[in-house]
């Protein structure tokens, strides 16, 4: 049987669990209500139940104690009985579909922001300050152990009396237990720090009030890290004893093993590998912990496809594997591998949207699939047919927008043709895909042109469509998601011009695509801080030019996220391309065979020059409206989308009025510039009632 | 002088006949003993003729029709002309009788000429073509020479006389000695002694309404030293199976229904039975005149009777042949489509698996992956060579009521080898759901459940499946159950039709059934399914093995389905290609039967085939690549109309918790 590794039940505890995938726990960032679990949290994990998830971990970082903030990432706050009703509804709707789930608890100590809410005072063993955050923090007093231990005791109360399936101790990711672990933060001389049995004190009290409180029949388990990766911090050795160490309590049921500290920039890219890394980075330091260890060791950290998952599980590196994003990206995961659906499954691709938009405290979300955690609003996760008239649909464009109007249309049982002007489907993502370390963001391409060929839409590739070709098919929907081209015409002194010759400024998408031949001495400038400016730079300085990343923001790839810019800096460092910010391109002038780009201080208004011989500009995408201006008047709603009803995810009232000609939407670039998921979230909800 | 040479002719004829039978007798003896109830059987005869074989024949109104003139004309003619011109006793009623019986014969035989003329491919020639004449020569030689007997004509001179009774003679030789001797009369002869002495008398129906049905292969007494495993020789056939090969028609009902025979395998249900004939007697196959085995010429293999029917490995490897080629044996799926069809009520099926038990048991010749599945469920009592500890790995998260704990329950849900495969494991979550949904008293035996020994025992394998089957009968007998339900045909007809010579005797039931049952006593609240064009496919060890072709039917109907039959349904279903081992022992053809199957039901246009076989959902579903209607079991499409509000115990009871007071 394929797959066999993944569907051998396991027992943690006193618990089976039905396979030996996890979602692992993860900040949702939509447990809102004073972090009480709400209907949209509780969907989001039913529907990881319903899609066959072995057991799911929810509430990543759920604080105990009311001095570790809760409302920064609307996490579940476990420092109340009040949450022991909402647990009721979660454990109930995850038990209906036969999954278990589970909840982390923690005390982030000094993990975490004071300014805001209750404007807490923030805890840690010596005081010591937290980069990531920023945040500052007081030396906890032993009074406060003794409560914090007490609050996980009386946390752990609840999440059992909740109906949960049981708890996971967070001691990773430089939380409280783990700071008192390590001695890069615990500098304490007294019975919590020091030696090792001292340092192991607190995490240990935790442990035995736990068990204490819930009894030998709850599940207690402990995510760990297995190798912190700082000179002074925790090393894969010390994590071995520490793990050896709980575990021959016998009070933990299971072990999570992340790779990596976090409580730098550069080693939390690590936690949520994003694109760059190799499968699996970390898995032998899961490994090295299992050996030392008697009860199941979960692992999550770039597993995303099934084989993997097998080759991993069947190895015996680890007994469950987590597949987090997996299932953000999918939580039909488990679900399309039984139903012989494998090349169904929409595969994470590691943009790492959910994560960096959670690290900013907003809601998690997938780049790919904007159902995910919109289950409550009723978008599906699968596509009923429409039981309504068969509609012939036209899309014109294959970026991600296009793709997913034209998936979405087929299911619905539509007649669907999708014109798309360049050889490939794929839009800016195929750009996008050509950076170093970029290349798997093509995956989200590669799933459309699997789904669209399976649902049998009529792909006219290298077509661009016009009023003709749309008017000769009969349409009654069109959608344009034509996207838009680099609007590098703003500021008339940067010389670009539409006849490459002339122009003395490129973009990032000549670059990208291969349209023009890298420079030998280059100057980026980014006024956007997103992707294409770094990718650009990263490309470049790849196929040997001597680079400088010029913006007028606060630092190049400002708005790339936390997880994916430190390695983007990893590559541009080492590259040795040069980044400057606050300076703004003035104007661009040819001296000789030289380009002379003319740069001001955004603060000063100094000017200095760089004498180069190509100048990238990456200035956004302006909309390409042409074909929508052309048609709109022709189109029975003049291309209006009614707003309440798509903002409602309710059908588009125009479906249910009879009338003559075709109806006109337009989504994503070709609209206003924003980004792949927003252009994917509007053609889902707005084609999902064709 | 008609008066002197007919009573000549007829008792030479009966004489010649008597000699023809002695020498058949001889042949059919050469098999093995087989104990039967000789007047019983002989009295029972009749009605087994007009009843049961009359019931098969009827099929084709025109072709009974013909027969009842044409055989019920010669009985009668040929009785009353021994009476008439033998005996000289023409008085009376008796000649004009004889007129009129000869008269019909003709009628009769008129019909046979006119399907002669432009037979189908499934009927034999040769010989066969003949028939028609010789039984116009034979009823209108004694129509004629009877005219005189009762005065309507006077006798001609000695040229006409001898013209007529070289006619007549004509028609006695094809008739009476060509009944016993050889020749298509035979089946006359032998149909009617098959009938008297057929291996399976429980095949017919009774006085009583029996219903006739006899489809579970006999055990092998592997306790006996002396007894041959199987069937090696024209003569390890017991005798009156032998009597029953030699009753063939050669009709080829067996030929067109076969779905080997139809995608190219080298099997054809007749041509193995006119094999076994030519064996008995020894000869080659040369004078065969039917369609041969696909892809086999005819000319190119003989046999003897105690000869090996399938050359043995030595002589295979010089590239020598015998009576069938093993590939013949292995393409049969064991689907009974030819038993159902065969008119002379021959048993196709149970002559393979003899001769598979053979090549299996003392030669160890299971083809392609044969010999790796029965090695895999001697160790591990599962085709797949899964973990035995693995079996209810697909239910983790289901709590299912193991009979272990329970050690009583009404119904043992009986799981089957499906549990390991993906798709097989939402039929049985589907099933788990409706019969909790209906609040049934169910277990299942967990990792104590093996597998039924079906595939062991359609492989010829019967040590196997002997050793699973008391294996499983042991594993039952502590518990106390009313009955065994399962979604597996194979398991259904083996518990329920094959257990019972080991000593397992159970009540059981097709889930098809059993939801049926549970509709019909209100226990079940469905919905009526989505609008869908739906035809239903009858598995073959559901249907013709056990006869269930209305339960299916009715659950869909109460689903609110309208079928869309397909022109191959209920006794006449298409295999699905995946029975008897077909699929492991995978003999190519032209084409694979799953994609034959399929075509049937997209000639009906319908979007979904029900099923109601783990296997024939494999094979519909697994191996037909193209654009295809979709395949849902029965207990799938029950499940999905479930209205779970109104189930007591379902999930849409829960009750909400009020965390309004308490929220922020």
């Amino acid at each position: 049987m394929a797959f066999d590794a993944l569907f051998k039940p396991i027992e943690i505890g006193n618990l089976t669990i039905r396979n030996r995938v996890v979602s692992t726990a993860h900040a949702e960032v939509h447990a809102t209500d004073g972090g009480m679990t709400t209907d949209r949290y509780v969907k989001y994990y039913a529907e990881k139940a319903k899609g066959g998830c072995g057991l799911c971990i929810c509430g990543g970082s759920s604080p105990v104690s009311i001095d570790s903030p809760q409302a920064w990432w609307s996490s579940v706050n476990v420092s109340t009985d009040r949450i022991i009703p909402h647990f009721q509804n979660l454990a109930d709707a995850v038990h209906e579909h036969g999954g278990k789930i589970m909840i982390q608890i923690t005390h982030m100590g000094r993990r975490s922001r004071w300014d805001g809410f209750d404007w807490p005072t923030l805890l840690s063993p010596s005081g010591i300050r937290e980069p990531v955050h920023r945040s500052t923090c007081k030396t906890i007093e032993e009074e406060e152990i003794w409560r914090v231990i007490d609050d996980f005791a009386q946390g752990a109360r609840r999440v059992k009396e909740g109906g949960l399936d049981g708890i996971e101790l967070s001691a990773v990711h430089q939380h409280l237990i783990d700071q008192f672990w390590s001695p890069r933060v615990n500098k304490r001389e007294d019975q919590w720090g020091g030696s090792f049995e001292n340092r192991m004190r607190f995490g240990m009290e935790v442990l035995k009030a736990v068990r204490a409180e819930v009894g030998d029949d709850f599940v207690v388990g402990m995510r760990i890290c297995g190798d912190e990766f700082h000179p002074d911090g925790l090393t894969h050795d010390d994590m071995k004893q520490i793990a050896a160490y709980y575990d021959a309590t016998g009070m933990i049921d299971f072990l999570g093993v992340v790779g990596s500290g976090c409580d730098t920039h550069n080693t939390l890219a690590n936690v949520i590998p994003n694109m760059s890394y190799p499968p699996e980075p970390f898995l032998h330091l899961a490994a090295g912990i299992k050996e030392v260890v008697g009860v199941p060791v979960i692992h999550a950290q770039n597993i995303k496809d099934p084989n993997q998952a097998q080759r991993i599980l069947e190895g015996g590196y680890v007994d469950l594997v987590g597949m987090t994003r997996a299932h953000i990206a999918d939580p039909h995961f488990i679900a399309k591998i039984k139903m012989d659906q494998v090349d169904q499954i929409k595969q994470c691709v590691g943009a790492n949207y959910c994560i960096d938009r959670q690290y900013q405290g907003l809601d998690v979300l997938c780049i790919q699939n904007a159902a995910t955690s919109r289950e409550y609003l009723g978008v599906p996760h699968i596509i009923d047919k429409s039981e309504g008239p068969r509609r012939r649909v036209v899309v014109v464009g294959g970026g991600p927008g296009g793709m997913e109007a034209a998936r979405v249309s087929a299911e619905r049982g539509h007649e669907v043709t999708l014109f798309e002007a360049a050889e490939q489907l794929g839009g800016q993502i195929t750009l996008a895909a050509k950076a170093p370390q970029r290349d798997q963001i093509a995956g989200i391409t590669r799933w459309y042109q699997l789904e669209l060929a399976r649902l049998g839409v009529d792909q006219r590739l290298g077509t661009r469509a016009d009023e003709a070709t749309i008017a000769d098919l009969r349409p009654d929907i069109v959608i344009l998601a034509t996207g838009g081209q680099p609007f590098l015409s703003q500021v008339p002194e940067w010389g670009y011009s539409e006849d490459r010759g002339q122009s003395l400024v490129v973009s990032t998408w000549d670059v990208l695509s291969g349209a023009v031949e890298p420079g030998r001495n280059v100057l980026i400038y980014d006024t956007i801080c997103e992707f294409a400016g770094v990718s650009a730079a990263d490309y470049l300085a790849d196929k040997g030019a001597a680079v400088e990343i010029v913006t007028d923001d606060i630092k190049p790839g400002a708005a790339v996220g936390g997880t994916t810019f430190p390695t983007y800096y990893r590559s541009l460092y080492e590259k040795e391309v040069i980044m400057s910010s606050d300076l703004a391109l003035h104007k661009v002038y040819r001296e000789g065979d030289s380009l002379v780009a003319v740069l001001e201080n955004e603060y000063t208004g100094a000017q200095e020059e760089r004498v180069v011989d190509q100048v990238v500009v990456e200035n956004g995408v302006r909309p390409d409206e042409t074909l929508y201006y052309a048609l709109k008047q022709q189109s029975r709603n003049k291309g209006q989308i009614d707003l309440e009803a798509l903002y409602a995810i309710q059908p588009q009232p125009c479906l249910s009025e009879d009338g003559d000609g075709f109806l006109l939407f337009r989504l994503g670039d070709c609209t206003a510039p924003r980004n792949t998921h927003a252009a994917i979230y509007d053609a889902i909800r707005l084609c999902k009632d064709f | 002088m008609l008066d002197t040479l007919l009573p000549i002719l007829i008792f030479s004829a009966l004489a010649l006949a008597a000699v023809g039978a002695v020498r058949r007798v001889r042949l059919w003896r050469q098999g093995r003993s087989s104990p039967v109830p000789l007047i019983r059987g002989l009295a029972a005869m009749p009605r087994r003729y007009l009843v049961d074989l009359h019931h098969i024949v009827a099929r084709d109104k025109t072709m009974s029709n013909t027969h009842v003139a044409t055989a019920g004309g010669f009985v009668l003619a040929a009785v009353l002309a021994i009476v008439v011109h033998g005996l000289g006793l023409a008085e009376g009623v008796l000649g004009w009788l004889l007129l009129a019986a000869s008269a019909t014969m003709f009628a009769g035989s008129l019909f046979v000429a006119r399907r002669r003329r432009n037979p189908p491919a499934r009927l034999s020639k040769g010989p066969w073509m003949r028939l028609p004449k010789s039984l116009m020569a034979f009823s209108l030689g004694i129509f004629v020479v009877t005219l005189p007997a009762v005065g309507v004509l006077p006798a001609g001179g000695w040229l006409v006389a001898l013209v007529l009774a070289a006619v007549v003679a004509w028609g006695l030789a094809e008739l009476v000695f060509g009944m016993t001797w050889g020749g298509p009369m035979k089946h006359a002869f032998a149909g009617a002694l098959h009938l008297a002495f057929h291996r399976r008398p429980e095949r017919f129906s009774d006085k009583r309404g029996g219903e006739g049905r006899s489809t579970g292969l006999k055990a092998l007494d592997l306790e006996d030293d002396q007894a041959p495993l199987g069937v090696e020789t024209p003569a390890d056939f017991t005798w009156n199976q032998l009597l029953g090969f030699d009753a063939c028609v050669q009709c080829g009902r067996c030929e067109a229904a076969c779905p080997a025979f139809a995608a190219g395998q080298p099997l054809n249900p007749k041509k193995l039975i006119q094999d076994m004939v030519v064996g008995m007697a020894g000869g080659s196959d040369a004078r065969y005149a039917g369609s041969p085995y696909p892809g086999k010429p005819v000319g190119e293999h003989a046999g003897e009777p105690h000869g090996p029917i399938v050359a043995r490995p030595s002589a295979q490897a010089q590239g020598r042949t015998a009576l069938v080629d093993a590939e013949t044996l292995w393409s049969c799926t064991t689907c009974r489509a030819c038993v159902e069809e065969c008119p002379m009520m021959i048993e196709h099926v149970d002559a393979i698996v003899d001769m598979r038990r053979f090549l299996t048991l003392e030669h160890g010749n299971t083809p392609n992956k044969g010999a790796e599945v029965l090695d895999n469920l001697i160790a591990t009592d599962n085709p797949g060579g899964f973990d035995p500890g693995s079996r209810l790995n697909w239910a983790a998260d289901l709590d299912l009521p193991l009979m272990a704990d329970k050690r009583e329950a009404e119904v043992l849900l009986w799981l089957g080898d499906g549990v390991f495969d993906m798709r097989n494991q939402r039929t049985l979550r589907a099933l788990v759901k409706v019969l909790r949904a209906a609040d049934v008293d169910f277990a299942v035996l967990g990792a104590e459940e093996r597998d039924s020994g079906d595939v062991a025992r359609r492989l010829g394998d019967e040590a196997t499946f002997q050793s699973l089957a008391r294996r499983n009968i042991a594993t039952l007998a502590p518990y106390r159950f009313t009955h065994i339900v399962t979604c597996d045909p194979h398991s259904f007809h083996v518990l329920k039709n094959e257990y019972g010579e080991l000593g397992g005797n159970y009540e059981v039931f097709h889930h098809s059934t059993y939801l049926h049952r549970l509709i019909e006593a209100g226990r079940l609240n469905l919905k009526a399914m989505k609008a869908s064009s739906v035809t239903y496919h009858d598995p073959c060890y559901l249907g013709r093995y056990n006869g269930e072709y209305q339960a299916p039917r009715e659950v869909l109907k109460a689903l609110g389905v309208e079928l869309k039959e397909m022109a191959r349904s209920g006794y006449r279903s298409r295999c699905c290609g995946g029975g008897g081992g077909a699929p492991i022992t995978d003999v190519p053809g032209k084409q694979r039967i799953p994609d034959m199957r399929m075509n049937d039901v997209r000639e009906t246009g319908a979007e979904l085939v029900a099923v109601g076989c783990p296997q024939c959902t494999a094979m519909l579903e697994g191996v037909v690549a193209e654009e295809r209607a979709e395949v849902k079991d029965i207990a799938e499409l029950v499940a999905d109309a479930l209205v779970e509000n109104a189930a007591p115990g379902g999930a849409g009871n829960r009750p909400r918790r009020d965390t309004e007071e308490v929220a922020l």
